[in-house]
């Protein structure tokens, strides 16, 4: 019987093994899609709640709010992803590596 | 018969999003790792469809299947690296990672199971589409005009850090 609880089931595992991915990975762009894998996790919390609770009842709020804020999200999401892509590869440009550990120029 | 059909696909989609998360963040090949994520990312867009998102999982799908999957391809392929290096940390790193996600995980499924969630006496299963553009173009105006001004300011930032100067 699949109800609230599983979707938020699945949005907490997807987050925590995009967690997982961010903390490990030792190339940027896979630590960028660990960080995508998170905010999806996110999204299916967000939409679950959006199905199953009692709809909002202030003023100015929308009976589907937990939507329109995934739709947010993955429009934030876009925007990160490609700042980001775009600072690899000026970074790539500039030292030939994509690799976590290498990049440090900016610790002391 | 429609309840035993949704039960099914939610088990199958949950586990394929699952095995793609996985993927990616196993996968030894970076280039492996986003096939992988395309994997997760279009279950997700299914698991939308579960749940009667049906404009979320269209925009799912165009946006980040279709567009910044592609973006990470091109970045991966931009930026090729001369020897196979190892693809996860080192031990202990990997292993305090490990204990941390799972550790959340456990706590996130505690707090899932132990609240009283105020449920809805019937799921809400409208068409969205129309009333997601109505919100957007009355209640959420300002995010909604302040997400453009962030995608503009992405558009030329992305341009100017990687132009070739």
């Amino acid at each position: 019987m699949v109800g609230l609880q599983q979707f938020l089931i699945l949005g907490a595992a997807l987050f925590c093994v995009g967690m997982y991915g961010a903390l490990a990975k030792r190339n940027v762009i896979a630590v960028l899609m660990a960080i995508e894998l998170m905010l999806n996790g996110i999204n299916v919390t967000l939409v679950a709640f959006n199905r199953y609770l009692q709809p909002p009842t202030g003023a100015a709020s929308s009976l589907f709010a937990g939507q329109v804020f995934a739709l947010f999200v993955i429009a934030v999401a876009a925007a990160e992803a490609a700042i980001g892509l775009a600072i690899v590869i000026a970074v790539y440009r500039l030292r030939r590596t994509v690799q976590v550990d290498e990049l440090d120029m900016l610790r002391g | 018969m429609t309840e035993i059909i949704a039960n099914i696909a939610f088990w199958v989609f949950a586990i394929v999003a699952l095995a793609g998360a996985f993927g990616t963040v196993m996968a030894r090949r970076i280039f492996h790792n986003a096939l992988f994520l395309v994997v997760a990312l279009s279950s997700v867009a299914a698991i939308y469809v579960l749940l009667s998102a049906d404009f979320l999982a269209a925009v799912q799908v165009l946006v980040y299947t279709g567009a910044i999957v592609i973006l990470m391809l091109f970045a991966i392929m931009l930026t090729p690296q001369q020897v196979e290096l190892p693809a996860l940390a080192a031990g202990g790193q990997r292993l305090a990672a490990g204990v941390l996600s799972v550790v959340l995980f456990l706590l996130v499924t505690g707090v899932i199971y132990s609240s009283a969630w105020p449920l809805a006496a019937r799921p809400l299963d409208q068409p969205t589409s129309m009333q997601i553009g109505a919100a957007m173009l009355t209640t959420y105006i300002f995010p909604f005009e302040l997400a453009s001004v962030l995608l503009v300011a992405t558009m030329i930032g992305a341009i100017l850090l990687a132009r070739e100067d």
